[in-house]
């Protein structure tokens, strides 16, 4: 049975990570996933509104939410950029407390009544989706492709606000890739920081974040890294060639977005995944 | 040389008000600290930051870059064991820093954040290209990390030079209304504890 999402592209995904919209998309057209993007949606306020005007902060997300539930009518929001994402689940959150409510009503214009489930791009494929209809729906499945699972800091942080089952150690990703064929590998940096926006200012901070993450990952077998926010997969792959340049031993390690693994799996052509975008090469472990 | 030091015994107090979290609370564990991904690239570190905001020091918070180096990934938060929502608490620095003219010459990050803000402000959206430019244009020497990286994405076409608005006319209003009622709020609170203290000072 077909389902429809409203969906929330976010900045990044129209910028930067113009591949992470497109399988994202393909991968939901496969799965029998209907995407209603939000018209004439704003930025969610990202890292910059919450330190300078938090009401703005609150009243951007909760202005989409409220135009879903009352102008799409819908009951749920896909919303794969993992920093959008945190914007949402904290908006929802906070005008749970009546005197924050009244405040973002007043900037929104109308009320939210809380009918909406936001979802990042791990809960529509674990959920919206399934574990088992996923599985039921792969044509071209990994043969056993060792994954390490990156969840980064905001898919399951703070657990107040995102309800993850387990904050430090996530498993919900690494089932999506379980049921597409992959093996997911036990590791340690799950959950560590990549350094998100200091990448515009404090690169050298970076690369010792990205590195440790990355180190790990390989430690522990990994043949690829897979990543559900854009400015994680940006950091990720993007800082390598950085890092080689400081550590000529450096072995570089693919960097893919999860709706890129679903998207091959279920049969999406390598155009539409935007394989070529990466700096460090993903073709040999797609193919 | 001389040494200053200037104390506030409101700033725990004025962080209350802004974000509703009580650093009286902490008691020192460090667990924030330990967690911490930037907390070795500064001479601050969270629990050095809330104990300085229980103090009323301002100088070690507001002279530090540690507050600006804070990329909001809420592993403090997460770990607190008295539940402190520490991220909220360097947020909320980030707004009296920049309210009372106290960023540091060497965040860089600050001064990002706000281009970042204007940007989404001004279109609705945020527009890297335009984030990057400006970037350049206030801090060039920025241009050298910016070209070890640039040009590599724009062969990859992971650069996207255009820009969709969004509703920018919403955007305006919300900007401007959720503005004024913070001011109006500001006020209602400082009169509120000025009635508290019996007009006193």
């Amino acid at each position: 049975m077909s389902k429809t999402l409203a969906y929330y592209p976010g900045c990044s995904l129209h910028g930067t990570s113009g591949e992470f919209d497109a399988s994202f998309r393909a991968s939901a057209r496969a799965l029998d996933l209907t995407l209603l993007e939000i018209p004439g949606w704003d930025c969610c306020g990202n890292t910059a509104a919450h330190s300078i005007n938090r009401l703005l902060a609150t009243a951007l997300p909760v202005n989409e939410l409220a135009k879903v539930e009352q102008d799409m009518k819908l009951d749920a929001v896909a919303v794969p950029c993992a920093a959008c994402y945190s914007r949402f689940k904290t908006g929802a959150h906070e005008v749970e407390d009546a005197e924050t409510a009244a405040d973002v009503r007043a900037v929104v214009g109308r009320a939210y009544a809380g009918g909406v489930t936001v979802q990042n791009l791990i809960d529509v494929y674990h959920d919206a989706v399934g574990l088992e209809e996923l599985a039921a729906r792969v044509t071209r499945p990994f043969r056993g492709l060792k994954i390490a699972c990156y969840y980064g800091c905001l898919l399951t942080r703070p657990p107040k606000v995102t309800l993850a089952d387990d904050p430090e150690y996530p498993t919900h990703m690494d089932d999506v890739v379980r049921a597409i064929g992959c093996e997911p590998v036990d590791w340690n940096y799950k959950t560590d920081c990549c350094g998100a926006s200091l990448a515009l200012t404090e690169q050298g901070i970076v690369d010792d974040l990205v590195s440790r993450i990355l180190n790990d990952a390989k430690a522990c077998g990994a043949d690829a890294v897979a990543v559900a926010c854009p400015l994680c997969q940006v950091n990720l792959d993007g800082r390598q060639s950085e890092i080689l340049r400081k550590n000529s031993s450096w072995q570089t390690i693919p960097v893919i977005f999860l709706s890129q693994l679903v998207g091959r799996a279920v049969g999406v052509s390598d155009k539409e995944l935007g394989l070529k975008k990466h700096l460090v090469d993903i073709a040999a472990v797609m193919a | 040389m001389t040494t200053t030091c200037t104390v506030s015994p409101l700033l725990a107090e004025n962080v209350g008000t802004g974000c509703g979290e009580n650093a009286y609370k902490c008691y020192q564990c460090k667990r924030c600290t330990s967690g911490c991904p930037v907390a070795l690239y500064s001479d601050m570190h969270p629990a050095m930051i809330m104990r300085a905001v229980q103090l009323g020091q301002l100088d070690m918070v507001f002279d530090d870059k540690f507050i600006w180096l804070c990329t909001g990934c809420e592993t403090c938060t997460t770990r607190c064991p008295q539940g402190i929502d520490i991220a909220a608490i360097i947020d909320e620095l980030k707004i009296i820093a920049r309210r009372d003219g106290r960023i540091p010459a060497d965040a860089p990050s600050a001064v990002m954040l706000k281009l970042n803000y204007d940007s989404f402000v001004r279109w609705g959206r945020m527009w890297e290209v335009e984030l990057i430019t400006r970037d350049v244009l206030k801090r060039p020497t920025s241009v050298k990390s910016w070209l070890s990286l640039g040009p590599k994405m724009m062969l990859k076409g992971k650069i996207n030079p255009t820009l969709k608005r969004g509703n920018t006319m919403a955007m305006k209003r919300m900007v401007q209304t959720s503005e004024s009622i913070t001011k109006a709020n500001r006020q209602r609170q400082a009169d509120a504890a000025a009635a508290h203290t019996g007009g006193e000072s």
